[in-house]
């Protein structure tokens, strides 16, 4: 799944530890998701969305 | 906000470990270890006992398993859930494989083949190498996936 997370995080100046550390998830998980070689769970996505303001689907797509 | 559990910090030299938290997930697992190994030395020293005696000594080991079990289960609910999927994964890779391997061992002792002295299938201490070693590849290849 395709995603803006890197570009968001990038817009706000957090390292992937800090996004990481907001979401309450390991870095790994970040990095994993920024490479689309993981799609988060839906309460993982809604966190996202909720954090950065934005409609999921503003942030997700397939 | 609660910070998720991380498996870096149960394995030595990567730069996270931290020993209070491997003692709290792999403590059972010693004492399991501990009476496993007195429990070898006891049967073999007293052959005389009774079969109640001595079947309730070689299970004991099984009690402290089941806590660390247990132990397992509630880190791994800690973890995040990229973590989690991984760990499952592994454990799945290393529960199937350790029934293929022990049943695989079976077949050939019941057909008189040993292979490296195991004339009754795995046993308990082999079966849990196996399961651990199964768990540590499995692990290795969900881990590559998500690197």
């Amino acid at each position: 799944m395709k995603n803006k997370l890197r570009e968001l995080r990038a817009a706000r100046e957090w390292s992937q530890g800090d996004l990481a550390e907001k979401l309450a998830v390991s870095r790994q998980t970040i990095n994993a998701i920024e490479t689309e070689k993981y799609d988060p769970s839906l309460p993982l996505a809604l966190k996202i969305g909720k954090l950065f303001r934005l409609p999921v689907e503003e942030i997700f797509e397939t | 906000m609660d910070k998720p559990n991380v498996m870096e910090a149960v394995q030595p030299c990567s730069g996270q470990y931290s020993w209070k938290t491997d003692l709290r997930l792999n403590r059972w697992f010693f004492v399991a270890a501990v009476i496993w190994v007195g429990d070898l030395a006891l049967l073999k020293q007293h052959a005389e006992w009774s079969p109640l005696l001595k079947g309730t000594l070689a299970l004991a080991p099984l009690l402290p398993g089941l806590m660390y079990v247990w132990t397992c289960v509630r880190f791994i609910r800690g973890l995040d859930e990229l973590q989690r999927g991984i760990q499952l994964e592994a454990f799945l890779f290393a529960a199937v494989g350790t029934v293929l391997v022990g049943a695989a061992i079976s077949t050939l002792a019941a057909q008189g083949v040993s292979l490296g002295g195991l004339n009754h299938g795995l046993g308990m201490g082999a079966t849990v190498m196996v399961m651990f070693t199964l768990w540590l590849v499995g692990g290795a290849i969900a881990n590559c996936r998500y690197k």
